[in-house]
């Protein structure tokens, strides 16, 4: 499928340089706009995506933010805790796989949008909760290492909680594990 | 991004950022600096300027990277400034999130599950962070000062480049998971106000820590690497 995408940037280099990039490897045809003004019919949606700038992002919040899953803003200066940000000083290839991720990642939303464990999550918790390594998670749920740490990426990203202890505190305040 | 220079105003910039007074205070400095610069309170009080705007600057700009620290700066300045750093934790920060967190437990009757389950977990994080705080005290800091003012050090140390990168520290990614717990996570009935004065406590606590986490990394480590490189 085409995505019909939008580049709404003030930045030239900037927006030609993506243009280039979604052209070159992606076979999109993309339209620049130096402003949100420039674009035709700006509340129908013409557009699949938008790639734009912090600061029009900011400006045009009204517009930006119910399309937030729609948007990738483009600066050299991310912070780790943003989604959807495309870092402008990353090399070609991490910027294709950035945005490949990154549209790969909206299909999935589509269909499975929920912010609660899954059953399999609650099970890989349970079993970091219980100090358990990676590699014995997987062993006992039979998958493969890598599935373990999309898992805990998963669970990450749905609670904000990173460390084993964290974690582990968590489980027992949910039930997953018997309180120490 | 805000550069401090001799020139700066102390008035200026701790109204931009009033978390600066704690490295103010660590330097000798207290509130009342009517608009004196850098460079004049630091000939009334002694203090080394240079040391001073290099603390400053590390502590506020993440891209800042101070060079040839350790021809530049002896050790001991900069462990008397984490000595006072680790001062602050032990014995204001963190009594501080203790106090407001007990306040908020005593409210509840310790009927909350879920705040006695988080307060736990800060009781782990704090038992973390007082290891680290007495590992620098027992450990780290006798050996930097024991090799302080060491004239080989300077002509040993050359290699900025090597320079250890601070490890992966668990204590900040425990005190985020703190955070994230109480914003999160909390459930139950609890007093609202007390929750959010231990929430703005632990918020404080980890900006000062990833702050001095960039003076850690960027002028003590090259120090210690001079240090490990003369008696290695």
């Amino acid at each position: 499928m085409t995505y019909r995408v939008a580049i709404i940037m003030r930045n030239t280099l900037e927006a030609l340089g993506i243009k280039h990039i979604l052209e070159d490897a992606f076979s999109i045809s993309p339209q620049v706009f130096s402003a949100l003004g420039q674009v035709p019919d700006v509340g129908s949606d013409l557009f699949d995506f938008y790639f734009t700038s912090p600061e029009l992002f900011v400006k045009h919040l009204d517009f930006f933010l119910p399309r937030r899953q729609k948007v990738i803003t483009v600066t050299s200066s991310p912070r780790d805790d943003e989604a959807n940000v495309l870092c402008a000083n990353d090399d070609e290839s991490t910027i294709i796989d950035s945005i490949n991720a990154w549209f790969a990642n909206i299909e999935r939303n589509a269909v499975d949008h929920q912010d609660e464990l899954s059953q399999r999550e609650i099970d890989v918790l349970r079993l970091i909760a219980s100090g358990m390594i990676n590699k014995e998670i997987a062993e006992s749920l039979g998958i493969s290492i890598n599935t373990v740490l999309t898992h805990r990426k998963n669970i990450t990203n749905k609670l904000g909680i990173r460390s084993v202890s964290g974690l582990t505190f968590y489980a027992m305040m949910n039930g997953i594990i018997a309180p120490k | 991004m805000q550069i401090v220079n001799y020139d700066s105003k102390l008035c200026d910039l701790l109204v931009n950022d009033p978390t600066l007074i704690a490295v103010f205070n660590r330097f000798g400095i207290a509130l009342g600096v009517g608009d004196k610069t850098i460079a004049r309170v630091c000939d009334e009080k002694g203090i080394d300027k240079d040391f001073l705007t290099t603390i400053l600057n590390t502590f506020i700009n993440e891209e800042y990277v101070p060079s040839d620290v350790h021809n530049r700066f002896s050790a001991d300045k900069i462990v008397s400034y984490l000595q006072q750093t680790n001062a602050y934790y032990e014995h204001y920060l963190i009594p501080n999130i203790e106090r407001h967190f007990n306040f908020l437990m005593a409210k509840s009757n310790n009927s909350n599950t879920s705040l006695s389950i988080i307060y736990k977990f800060f009781l782990e994080v704090k038992e973390e962070l007082m290891a680290r705080i007495n590992d620098d005290k027992e450990q780290l800091f006798p050996k930097l000062l024991m090799h302080s003012g060491s004239t080989r050090l300077e002509a040993n140390a050359k290699n900025d480049s090597a320079a250890k990168a601070i490890q992966e520290d668990s204590i900040e990614s425990k005190i985020s998971d703190l955070l994230n717990m109480l914003v999160m996570h909390l459930s139950g009935t609890y007093d609202s106000n007390l929750a959010h004065a231990v929430l703005i406590a632990l918020f404080g606590l980890k900006k000062d820590i990833n702050q001095n986490n960039r003076i850690r990394e960027r002028m003590l480590n090259p120090i210690v690497v001079a240090i490990d490189a003369v008696t290695d």
